[in-house]
């Protein structure tokens, strides 16, 4: 069974705003081919009745009241902001979305 | 160069406060020793060198008024370039981060500055830590110093070199599926992975969340305890960071007790297809541990040949989103396409769509576009089910293991690598074959533990590591057990 084709690459490639170069097409389709092949694999594997897991350690969700914790960093702002090409106050100015 | 040559953190701070030199002089020794080396290393990215005098002034103006320093005050470290110093350049080594300067310090950072560690510089590694050999750095390719036809390893193979060469007394890495360790091994260093949540991943640029963390790379498994002192414990700012104190326990092992852990070897882990060189380097160092009085007992983690599947669905999934905030305008790029000069747009990029498409495909290298693209794929409808929820599954079953195993062990001892340093070029061209490369030190990021990458002393060529796993927040057991070794191991 054909696990990938080009057309869903290419449906990818859209998602992940990500343009696929003419010649590096099939390499990329070949190496992802390959590499969800040996994925395959897992699926032999048993998983009836175990629950997936978040992470690799047993965290517990944590709560803390609403306030500014970041106050200091928020003095850097100012910083990231003067990294844009182009500012509106303290927005980041770009092309339209829609035209 | 053999005063840098044998300059570890302990000998360096008691030359320091014995004033048998000044911390500007070594930072300077450090800079020229740098200067001559790194064109054939290619360790360095970015060089902070009025930033590394300033600190280490400052250090000397202490001693001078007769104050009492810390044990990292004045120590030359080298930084892996996903680590933010603030208002340096930080592009973990990617062109779509090129012009970003840091608008803040990672807590890491903040944590070592205020320790007054001296900051030689910024580090190469695979673009975004992606990789197992810093090919995929987006500048240069760092080279092994043992031998400059093959790789340092990765992705924290600048950092490694670095210190492998004496090009900085320690340095931080940070270890997702083996970055640390991986490189550390290949390099002849130490290289510490810790707990997840041990340190503070706020201010690191993200690569999978949930396996990211960072670590020390040094020379001695006692100063890569100095350094993890020092950044370890709860950050505010990283909701996944724990409230521990590391610092008696992990500085001042009892190696009475020490003694007493039992070591697991997990038959899966010696398997046919290792390296023979490889092989019997570990086997020599089961004998030393044998000899120094440690029990040791076979053990079995019988998910292990599905963590590499299971590891690289997670972390593509996780890789996918953690890179969509890359968009090209943000963190300064857009630049790159509208000239300063002039800001009239071209067509090319008049809406912002065509911005991110033309971006994104010019600063993301390959291996960051097939992990975004895999990532999306394990993550789409239709597809979830089957890889992402299933990797979660057996990552929970891999955990399991390593409980199990815990009942019976203290430590489990392994390999690094199946194979020692590979040739530059070996396995670029083919994905599979370089994630193979880390099959060792995977499952640990999964099941979140603690794990060093130790040099097996005696080796004659390339360098050879063994590995180290602990339990969780019991980086003191690995670091134990380590130096021990290291203190015993040349006399017997």
């Amino acid at each position: 069974m054909e696990i990938i084709n080009k057309k869903i690459l290419r449906h990818l490639a859209e998602l992940s705003k990500i343009e696929l170069i003419e010649d590096g097409e099939e390499k990329l389709l070949d190496d992802l081919r390959k590499i969800l092949e040996y994925f395959e694999e897992l699926k032999k594997i048993d998983t009836i009745d175990i629950e997936p897991i978040a992470g690799g350690a047993d965290l517990i969700n944590i709560y803390r009241e609403d306030r500014e914790l970041l106050d200091e960093l928020y003095k850097k702002q100012e910083k990231l902001i003067e990294a844009f090409p182009e500012r509106g106050g303290d927005f980041l100015k770009v092309p339209p979305v829609f035209q | 160069m053999s005063f840098l040559e044998n300059l570890t953190i302990k000998k360096f701070h008691q030359g320091l406060i014995g004033r048998e030199f000044s911390a500007v002089e070594v930072a300077k020794d450090f800079f020229s020793h740098i200067k001559e080396k790194d064109d054939k290393i290619n360790a360095y990215l970015t060089f902070t060198k009025d930033m590394a005098l300033e600190t280490a002034i400052a250090v000397d103006a202490e001693l001078d008024a007769g104050g009492n320093i810390g044990i990292l005050a004045g120590t030359p470290l080298a930084i892996k370039d996903n680590i933010l110093i603030e208002n340096v350049v930080c592009m973990a080594a990617s062109k779509i981060l090129e012009n970003y300067k840091s608008s803040y310090d990672a807590t890491v950072v903040k944590r070592l500055k205020k320790a007054e560690a001296v900051f030689l510089g910024k580090t190469n590694m695979d673009e975004f830590a992606m990789g197992s050999s810093t090919e995929n750095s987006a500048f240069k390719k760092t080279r092994n110093p043992y031998d400059i036809e093959r790789v340092p390893g990765g992705s924290s193979g600048g950092s490694a070199a670095a210190v492998a060469v004496d090009m900085a007394i320690g340095a931080l890495g940070s270890d997702t599926g083996g970055s640390i360790r991986q490189p550390a091994n290949f390099c002849g260093v130490v290289g510490l992975k810790p707990t997840y949540g041990a340190v503070s991943r706020f201010g690191l640029i993200a690569m999978a969340s949930s396996l990211d963390q960072i670590g020390p790379i040094a020379k001695t498994v006692e100063d890569a305890a100095i350094i993890f002192t020092e950044i370890s414990g709860r950050d505010e700012f990283d909701s996944t960071s724990i409230d521990i104190d590391y610092k008696e326990d992990v500085l001042n092992p009892d190696f009475e007790s020490t003694k007493n852990l039992k070591i697991g070897l997990p038959k899966e882990y010696f398997i046919d297809g290792i390296d023979k060189y490889i092989s019997s380097a570990i086997g020599e160092v089961i004998q030393s541990l044998k000899s120094m009085g440690f029990e040791f007992r076979e053990i079995s983690l019988p998910h292990t040949k599905h963590a590499l599947s299971c590891y690289y669905i997670i972390m593509t999934a996780e890789v996918s989103a953690n890179l969509a905030r890359f968009d090209g305008i943000r963190y300064s790029r857009l630049q790159n396409l509208i000239s300063s000069a002039s800001r009239r747009m071209t067509d090319e990029i008049q809406n912002l769509k065509n911005i991110y498409f033309k971006q994104r495909s010019d600063g993301f290298g390959e291996e960051a576009k097939r992990r975004i693209i895999l990532g999306n794929f394990v993550l789409s409808s239709g597809y979830y089910d089957a890889y992402y929820s299933k990797a979660q599954k057996v990552r929970r079953l891999i955990k399991q293991d390593f409980n199990e195993a815990f009942k019976e062990v203290d430590i489990i001892l392994t390999p690094v690598s199946p194979t020692p340093a590979f040739k530059i070029g070996e396995k670029i061209d083919d994905p599979l074959s370089m994630y193979l490369s880390d099959i060792f030190t995977i499952p640990v990021n999964l099941a979140g533990l603690p794990a060093i990458s130790i040099p097996v002393k005696k080796t004659n060529g390339l360098p050879v590591g063994f590995q180290l796993i602990g339990k969780p927040f019991r980086e003191a057991d690995i670091l134990g057990v380590g130096r021990y070794y290291e203190k015993n191991v040349n006399i017997i």
